[in-house]
């Protein structure tokens, strides 16, 4: 209640600072310099239009583990995969600037609750360097940043087994991106050091503290590509319950705990993607890993993607894959010598343990789709998946049944209308 | 030594004009990137040209400050002078400065209209670079590179 009220006031503070910032505008600009005929405050959106199909009906599929429901189990045609609507404000006074962007979409809770997605405000040093203050989405990945303005990418939505493969997406902090060229190479060098606190709206939240990263671009004509590296320390109390009674079993329980408890726990990730875009065609593959020692698990993920642009049609096609790096099962709470009902109680708590870890990723999705860019601001896309969970983990699913066969595929028709003003 | 480094730029621009004649004699809506004459700014290649109007760039190769002026959204020059140069065509480049714009990484470039608009602006400021048709070519600004 008290935290719902102390965002609703920092937002409060925001929209008064860009005002009156808006106010004092017109008296900055230095004299001699022709006037710019962009405004100083400029106001733009995105969103999706989406309906996703899925033959399975014991899950859901989603584009984020951190949604309520999806296509499948829970409807078979659900519109709250892809569907969102971001709205960003855009403050510019020459040397500041400052951005505010809003993002609807599906939460944890079913809601749409809009979230603040982009908050800083960015003073540019020289041509070359920035510096920005406020919260930033993650420069992970070629493009985790933009990966909600499905306009920008040609699938419907950025692969899940890669780009779903971070507990964390923002950081409340700082950065600075220094440019530089060498030749006809382009270079983009970002740092960043922040924290999180975000609340997941099941009555939960997930802190990040000492979030501290970096993240370098090479663009050379038609070739870009990006590496990057980010590590934070993790809280959250994601299965507390479990291991509250774990601990209840000795030092065997507390040893468990120990290791699956998210309880200042370092995550770390890198990853390397590079994309090739003459125009005419593309290619684009990325890998990254990611890694927690928790019941979050680790793994190594990658994608390719490749299409033809044929007037407004782009045909594309892609194979995308997750594996674990930690095992995906335990043999738990030792059973031999307890009491028969004590060693009932821990079989319990075993497989309580083994359904956190059958929700660590193991999957590979392959799929074939067509955009069609209908007009400058508008793009529809059909895009087919299947979707393959193996060893034993549910994948990227969601509120997966008892009957959720494991090792089946998944198949998966997306139409979206991708748009942005 | 003085009298022949100032007369280096004027030999800069009878080269330049002459590389314009000749290429002119092939085609006739040509586009030609100028700066304005004020400008020291002596030579740009395609891609030093494509980075400044992607965003990608902020400065010319000489080191001082560049500011892209692009012409206005469906004009035929625009059109044209991004698919020679980057192979991208509008909904392409929307897409590229959707990526740019929802990163908070930048705006895409002012607008003004037509040649003239250009023209004026861009003569008006030595840190501007625009496009133009070569017909539309006077004093007040200097082609420093032509698109094929």
């Amino acid at each position: 209640m008290v935290q719902q009220h102390t965002r609703r006031l920092s937002a409060a503070f925001a929209t008064c600072a860009l005002a009156f910032l808006s106010s004092h505008a017109s008296g900055a600009e230095a004299p001699g310099e022709p006037a710019a005929p962009t405004s100083v405050l400029k106001l733009s959106g995105f969103g999706t239009l989406g309906a996703v199909y899925s033959d399975s009906r014991s899950a859901d599929f989603t584009a984020s583990v951190l949604r309520a429901d999806g296509a499948g189990h829970t409807r078979a045609w659900s519109p709250d995969v892809d569907s969102r609507l971001g709205v960003q404000l855009d403050l510019d006074l020459g040397a500041w600037s400052g951005v505010l962007q809003v993002i609807s979409e599906q939460r944890l809770d079913g809601s749409y609750a809009p979230r603040l997605e982009w908050a800083n405000v960015k003073y540019q040093l020289t041509p070359d360097l920035a510096v920005r203050a406020g919260r930033i989405a993650l420069p992970v990945f070629l493009g985790a940043e933009s990966r909600k303005v499905g306009y920008t990418i040609p699938w419907v939505r950025t692969p899940v087994e890669v780009y779903d493969s971070l507990p964390i997406s923002s950081s409340d902090g700082l950065d600075a991106t220094w440019r530089w060229g060498t030749g006809s190479v382009l270079h983009a060098t970002q740092v960043f050091a922040g924290r999180t606190n975000q609340d997941l709206r099941n009555g939960l939240r997930i802190k990040a503290e000492d979030i501290v990263g970096l993240s370098h671009s090479i663009e050379r004509g038609a070739v870009s590509a990006r590496l990057s590296a980010a590590s934070g320390r993790l809280n959250t109390a994601i299965g507390e319950e479990l291991f509250t009674v774990l601990r209840g079993f000795g030092p065997a329980g507390d040893a468990l705990a120990d290791r699956y408890e998210i309880r200042n726990k370092r995550v770390s990730m890198v990853s390397i993607g590079m994309s090739i875009d003459p125009g005419a065609w593309f290619v684009t593959a990325e890998c990254g890993r990611t890694r927690t020692d928790s019941l979050l698990g680790g793994g190594t993920s990658m994608y390719v993607g490749a299409g033809l642009r044929r007037g407004a049609l782009t045909p594309y096609a892609g194979y995308a894959q997750v594996r674990a790096d930690v095992p995906t099962r335990d043999p738990g709470l030792p059973l031999e010598g307890l009491p028969p009902p004590l060693a009932a109680a821990a079989g319990q708590i075993n497989a309580g343990l083994n359904g956190f870890l059958a929700a660590i990723p193991v999957q590979s999705t392959w799929s074939a789709g067509l955009r069609w860019d209908a007009a400058t601001n508008i793009a529809l896309k059909l895009q087919l998946d299947r979707v393959r969970p193996r060893d034993g983990s549910r994948g990227t699913l969601i509120n997966n049944q008892p009957g959720l066969r494991p090792d089946r595929a998944v198949h998966v028709g997306s139409v979206a209308m991708d748009f942005v003003f | 030594m003085r009298a022949f480094s100032r007369s280096l730029p004027s030999l800069r621009r009878l080269f330049a004009t002459l590389a314009l004649g000749l290429a002119a004699a092939n085609a006739s809506a040509e586009l030609v990137v100028v700066v304005s004459s004020r400008s020291q700014v002596a030579a740009i290649n395609a891609d030093q040209v494509a980075a400044i109007f992607l965003g990608h760039a902020s400065r010319f190769p000489d080191g001082t400050q560049a500011v892209a002026v692009d012409q206005q959204l469906g004009a035929p020059q625009r059109d044209s002078f991004y698919r020679e140069l980057t192979g991208k065509t509008p909904a392409l480049l929307k897409a590229h400065w959707s990526k740019m714009v929802f990163t908070g990484r930048g705006q895409p470039p002012r607008e003004a209209s037509g040649d003239a608009g250009v023209r004026r602006l861009v003569a008006g400021n030595p840190a501007m670079i625009g496009y133009i048709e070569r017909d539309a070519l006077d004093a007040s600004v200097r082609a420093v590179l032509v698109l094929p």
